[in-house]
């Protein structure tokens, strides 16, 4: 809902002419340079990006061209985007370390008129694909580092441009009026960006997003989280991603807050720190590894250190993630979570950079519960949403007080969702794209006969309203009673144990699902240590009675999951046996990004597949293995399947 | 039984009891510790910056004490004494670097050190030629320096607090603090470091090794001075004086030799814990414990950390 | 602009060492050894371990005394040169086994290699305020130059001593250029290097040829990096010039060939 202000603005640069009124002195933008912190104001990024429109005019960017960026976070080329949305031309993002294959295909697809890249790096890659782009007429930079020698007939220093149109301004007043005169031609049905998403099949397919519904949505966004122009935000993810242009650029603009841009990828976290940002996204990923460094810096500090962080992020646990949901908590725990804070959390966010964070997020792939809660438990407002480049961004988000873990959260303002037949999630969006450039037949594909936008992940609402995203739609699959079976579901929340380092579920057209184990061998030795077990392999720890048991558990565990949601409660594992071997790319069953590639699988283990089908109690393979040095060999093994019903309380019982 | 009471227990009573004396101990005790920090830095500056530890520092405090009060008692009028003593530390710096450093320069450390203890005895016999052995009067009053004191009433009892006391807190507490803004924030601080750090590379970036240690030999004098003005005018000026700078050597072994923070924080414990324990442990064993005190305290913190509480412990990658 | 006296051209002899003979004991280092160095060209001295290279750069920069030979440097002849002497001159240098200050940062050594420029006095120093500060804050802008220019902005803080090896030798190149020398010794710069980091430390040397016109000589083991660096080669062997030619002409001159392969054989 546009409100104020933000009204009648659609398109980017009328919002930061109307920044540049409202929040004149306030920061925009911010970059660390030479040691030092440079920023500027909106009041004076509206006339650096008017002066850089005049100079892209001059160099012949017209209506409708497409401009294309290339390069990391820096405000000359966020402002790239905005001096050529003045002009009504395209600001077309490419990735940083995209390869000049890649480069050369979308500069051609797009039609590029002009480049603008950040450092020498990149114009190198422009210039070795540039007789592709026949219509490629300069190419502008940023830093002018190494370039000293290079042919400037088509090459040329922004920072040239933008004085270049400063003095035309000051020699010619009138052009202001030429200036605000072009900005008014603009409008909501402007193309205001082009996004390129690398499909995992064929070319990348540029998202067109029309400029009124871009700004309609994260006006919406904004008002939901309550962003204004007080917030901070690191802008240290990919320029050409979505997510980035959302939060970083749409959002700001309509927001008015300060965009800080660090001095270079090494130095993020130090940048982090330095920036204390408000707002702050992250990848499932970034968080697992601050965890992970957190729990490294941890084993290592004195004993004291340990026995502190052990208790109080006990307490966290405990009492944090209520405390941060407003939920009623005695008094007593409240103040020690109060001690904790000052002894425990308030370093540990203060020497990860979150001490300011407000409201955080994370997004595009299942995050570990466990993750997930620590970092709520230690105060950090971390929330989950869920969308796509084609909705420019969000369908659905979390609001503060109603996260969960294992959920991305209701479906937001301005959109509705679907879920299909065949639990494929399609939605219709206030801020959906408008196409794929120059590629029709694709854009039909993605939508449905009525006006929905497929998503290709498959998923379904909880009884809250709550969206929980199971499987890419073509991975799932159904038993042969009918049932929803979505492997990768079934997988991720078998590994969230970490005692269980890999696993594969079958049930596709079977009766029930069944699944192998690979134990994680760190996880799995050291509790055997703590509790007397002994082994002569790893075949033998991972057919160990006791270990059955304690996987018996974990599969126990996913079923109830799997059980309480109406949509996932059909698919119940009910056999499962543990692999004699670690899965691993050299052999082909996993890919080199750690992916389990299903049939490849299923193939080599036909025999183990067959049995735990069939009955069998036990069976005997050979499986042919490459080691490490490229030599080949053979593991033989007994191999026991367990029952989830029988056997494994079977083995329990014995080990018990 | 009765003799764990006595340990653990009531001292702490009796700390309880009469506030105004703890309070008047360790008023005593931060003041004793802010002029052992003072001594301690004389030391950390010449083996930061030289590598050596200057065994002649104590002699130094006598000797420029001496000098002092012998311009003075030679007729010349006591500012301008000063002004010259602190001028011959600085000849006496150029002659150490050019006559003791300079020719051995790359030897081993303990040929520095024997150096040292050289330098101790020929400064000891100057003081005797010189000024003579007999024991004098520091100048204090000449010098400005405040006598008297000032009682206070307060926590039940009254606390005096020596207003030359006061005073010598004050000015030790400006000249460590000066000494270490020097040493971390400018130029010549940062060649300092570096010259403590490397000779090879220091020398391969121009500074010049002369230079820094005649400047560190100087500041090291003047440390010794202001301490011998301060120790002297609380007691007396004789060659007794030295000892006091034995007292440096725990403080350097709780501080780390090569700290200025931990010179300032290991002077500052072992001034007050000296104090402290002499009254409120002392009667158990007859007394006299300030003259050991401080090495024991030492003597436990090596065993657990060699290097001090802050000395550098060098992290270098293998 | 007038040309200070022992103004050097490009092109001409910037530094020359004249029949050269070092002897420690009774090993004879370097022996009766001569060569020039010609100003803005890049001069690799090479030759099997133990020739004497480093020798030959610790006379040139002072930390040696020749029993027998001159150096002659801005067309002067120099009876004792020392490490400080040479520092002033204009002559900076780095180490085979990196001479860092340990305990500062990357910062302060490189701010260390600024000492030579820095004019103002103690006493203004310690008022932080005036031309001290304004000296501090230019010096300053020059080294945060440097680490943009070697990518070194991530470890800016960091103790030299944790570093990894490749990177104490950026920071030492970084030190060097601070001193904003005539004439760089670099001792071997890529020991020690991965592929990656050879090839930047490779560029960085180049930039810094071609863009501030440093003369450049250095001792390096990798021949691919002197074919591709350097103008001119000198080839020691047993403390002897046998080579003094352009990069092609050495790679196949026979003493050479057999001064490496009699070594390695």
């Amino acid at each position: 809902m546009l409100e104020g202000d933000v009204a009648h603005r659609d398109t980017f640069p009328k919002l930061l002419a109307l920044n540049a009124r409202r929040f004149g002195a306030r920061p925009a933008f911010r970059h660390k340079d030479r040691g030092i912190w440079r920023s500027w104001s909106w009041t004076e990024t509206e006339r650096e990006v008017r002066a850089y429109a005049l100079g892209l005019l001059r160099l012949g960017l017209r209506r409708g061209d497409a401009f294309a960026i290339l390069g990391n976070n820096r405000p000359k080329l966020y402002w790239s985007f905005t001096a050529a949305q003045w002009l009504g031309a395209i600001p077309v993002p490419l990735y940083a370390d995209a390869i000049a294959d890649e480069i050369g295909y979308v500069l051609a697809h797009a039609e590029a008129r002009l480049a603008a890249a950040q450092d020498q790096e990149q114009v190198d890659k422009i210039i070795a694909v540039a007789e592709r782009v026949p219509g490629l007429a300069r190419v502008v930079y940023d830093e002018p580092r190494g370039m000293r020698d290079y042919d400037h007939t088509r090459l040329v220093a922004i920072d040239d441009i933008i004085a270049e149109g400063r003095r035309a301004l000051a020699a010619d007043p009138s052009l202001d009026a030429w200036l605000d005169a072009e900005l008014a031609k603009g409008g909501a049905g402007d193309v205001c960006v082009i996004l390129y998403t690398s499909g995992t099949t064929g070319r990348p397919k540029g998202v067109e997003i029309g400029s009124g519904r871009a700004i309609a949505a994260a006006a919406n966004s904004v008002a939901f989280d309550r962003l204004d122009e007080r917030d901070e935000v690191l802008a240290y993810l990919p320029l050409a991603w979505a997510g980035d242009h959302y939060l970083t650029y749409a959002q700001s603009l309509v927001a008015g807050y300060c965009v800080s841009c660090p001095e270079s990828p090494e130095t993020v976290a130090e940048n982090l720190r330095e920036i204390g940002p408000t707002y702050y996204f992250g990848p499932p990923r970034v968080f697992e590894t601050l965890l992970t460094a957190t729990t490294v810096r941890i084993a290592d500090a004195s004993a004291m250190k340990r026995t502190l962080y052990r208790y109080f992020m006990a307490v966290a646990r405990r009492y944090g993630e209520r405390i941060l949901n407003r939920e009623p908590v005695p008094p007593g725990a409240r103040l020690l979570y109060a001690l904790g804070r000052l002894l425990v959390y308030g370093p540990l966010m203060n020497a990860l950079g979150f001490s300011r964070v407000r409201v955080a997020y994370t997004a595009g792939e299942a995050i570990g519960p466990d993750l997930f809660r620590f970092f709520r438990a230690l105060g950090m407002n971390l929330k989950q949403f869920y969308g796509q480049t084609e909705a420019f961004i969000l369908l659905t988000s979390q609001a503060d007080r109603d996260v969960r873990a294992d959920t991305v959260g209701p479906v937001v303002a301005d959109v509705e969702v679907r879920i299909a037949a065949d639990g494929e999630v399609l939605y219709k969006s206030a801020s959906q794209f408008l196409g794929y450039l120059k590629d029709a037949e694709r854009t039909a594909e993605a939508m449905t006969g009525d006006g929905y936008v497929r998503t290709g992940d498959a998923g379904f609402f909880d009884a809250a309203g709550h969206l929980h995203i199971i499987d890419r739609a073509k991975d799932v699959g159904r038993l042969r009673g009918g049932a929803l079976f979505a492997p990768k579901y079934i997988e991720n929340k078998l590994k969230f144990f970490p005692n269980i380092r890999e696993a594969v579920a079958f049930g596709d057209g079977r009766d029930f699902v069944t699944c192998f184990l690979n134990i994680d061998l760190t996880a799995v030795a050291d509790w055997a240590e703590r509790n007397g077990v002994t082994y002569g392999s790893y075949q033998e720890l991972a057919g160990h009675d006791r270990v059955i048991a304690l996987l018996a558990e974990h599969v126990r565990a996913v079923n109830r999951d799997l059980a309480a949601e109406e949509a996932t409660a059909g698919a119940q594992i009910r056999r499962f046996l543990v692999l004699h071997k670690e899965l691993d790319a050299d052999d082909g069953e996993l890919t080199r990004t750690q992916k389990v590639r299903r049939r490849f699988i299923a193939e080599r283990y036909a025999r183990l597949v067959d049995a735990l089908y069939d009955g069998s109690e036990t069976v005997d393979v050979e499986t042919e293995v490459m080691f490490e040095d490229g030599r080949k060999g053979t593991i033989a093994a007994r191999v026991k399947i367990h029952d989830m019903a029988s056997g494994a309380a079977r083995a329990e019982r014995a080990a018990a | 039984m009765h003799f764990l009471y006595l340990v653990f227990i009531d001292p702490f009573v009796q700390m309880g009891m009469a506030p105004d004396l703890l309070a008047q101990t360790l008023w005593e005790g931060l003041v004793s510790g802010v002029l052992y920090a003072l001594i301690a830095l004389g030391f950390v500056l010449i083996y930061k910056a030289s590598g050596v530890f200057n065994f002649a520092q104590g002699i130094m405090v006598v000797f420029a004490a001496l000098t002092l009060v012998g311009l003075y008692a030679a007729g010349v009028p006591a500012l301008l004494a000063l002004a010259l003593t602190v001028a011959v530390m600085f000849v006496l710096a150029v002659a150490i670097e050019r006559l003791v450093l300079r020719p051995l320069v790359n030897r081993p450390d303990i040929i520095l050190f024997m150096a040292t203890f050289g330098l101790t005895y020929v400064l000891v016999g100057m003081g005797e030629l010189v000024f003579g052995g007999d024991t004098k009067q520091m100048i204090a009053k000449q010098l400005y320096l405040p006598s008297g004191a000032i009682d206070l009433a307060m926590l039940g009892g009254r606390v005096t607090l020596q207003k030359l006391d006061i005073a010598a807190a004050i000015i030790a507490s400006v000249m460590v603090a000066a000494l270490a803004v020097v040493f971390q924030y400018t130029r010549i601080g940062r060649a300092l470091r570096a010259v403590a750090d490397s000779h090879r590379a220091a020398l391969s970036v121009g500074i010049s090794l002369n230079q820094i240690w005649v400047i560190v030999w100087f500041a090291a004098g003047i440390v010794a001075l202001a301490t011998g003005i301060m120790w002297g005018a609380r007691s007396e000026v004789s060659f007794a004086l030295e000892v006091v700078a034995l007292k440096a050597l725990p403080v350097l072994i709780l501080g780390g030799f090569t700290s200025i923070p931990g010179a300032i924080v290991g002077g500052l414990i072992v001034g007050l814990s000296e104090k402290l324990f002499e009254l409120y442990w002392g009667p158990l064993m007859g007394g006299g414990t300030e003259a050991w005190f401080a090495y024991v305290v030492a003597l436990i913190v090596l065993l657990f950390r060699p290097h001090g509480l802050f000395g550098e412990v060098i992290i270098e990658r293998i | 602009m007038t040309e200070a006296a022992g103004h050097v051209a490009a092109g001409e002899t910037l530094l020359a060492v004249e029949r050269i003979s070092l002897r420690f004991g009774g090993v004879t280092a370097l022996n009766d050894v001569s060569f020039d160095i010609r100003r803005g060209e890049i001069r690799a001295i090479i030759g099997p371990n133990g020739a004497g290279k480093t020798s030959m750069l610790n006379v040139i920069n002072g930390f040696y005394h020749p029993q027998r030979g001159a150096i002659r440097f801005h067309g002067e002849n120099l009876a004792r040169m020392n490490p400080g002497f040479a520092a002033r001159s204009g002559i900076a240098r780095t180490f085979q086994n990196v001479a860092l200050f340990r305990g500062m940062t990357t910062l302060d050594n490189l701010m260390a290699g600024r000492a030579l420029k820095m004019k103002r006095g103690l006493f203004w120093q310690l008022l932080r305020h005036g031309p001290a500060l304004d000296e501090e804050i230019a010096h300053r802008r020059v080294v945060e130059d440097i680490i943009d220019f070697l990518e070194i902005e991530a470890i800016r803080r960091v103790p030299v001593g944790r570093l990894p090896y490749g990177l104490q030798k950026r920071v030492e190149l970084g030190r060097a250029l601070a001193m904003e020398p005539e004439l760089l010794l670099l001792d071997e710069p890529m020991t020690g290097m991965n592929l990656e980091e050879k090839e930047d430390m490779c560029r960085f040397i180049l930039e810094v040829n071609s863009q501030f016109g440093t003369t450049i000589a250095l001792i390096e083991h990798d021949m691919g990096v002197v074919m591709d660096l350097s103008s001119r080669v000198v080839v020691l062997d047993y403390g002897r010039k046998i080579a003094d030619d352009v990069p092609d002409a050495v790679k196949q001159d026979p003493a050479v060939i057999a001064a490496y392969l009699g070594v390695a054989g």
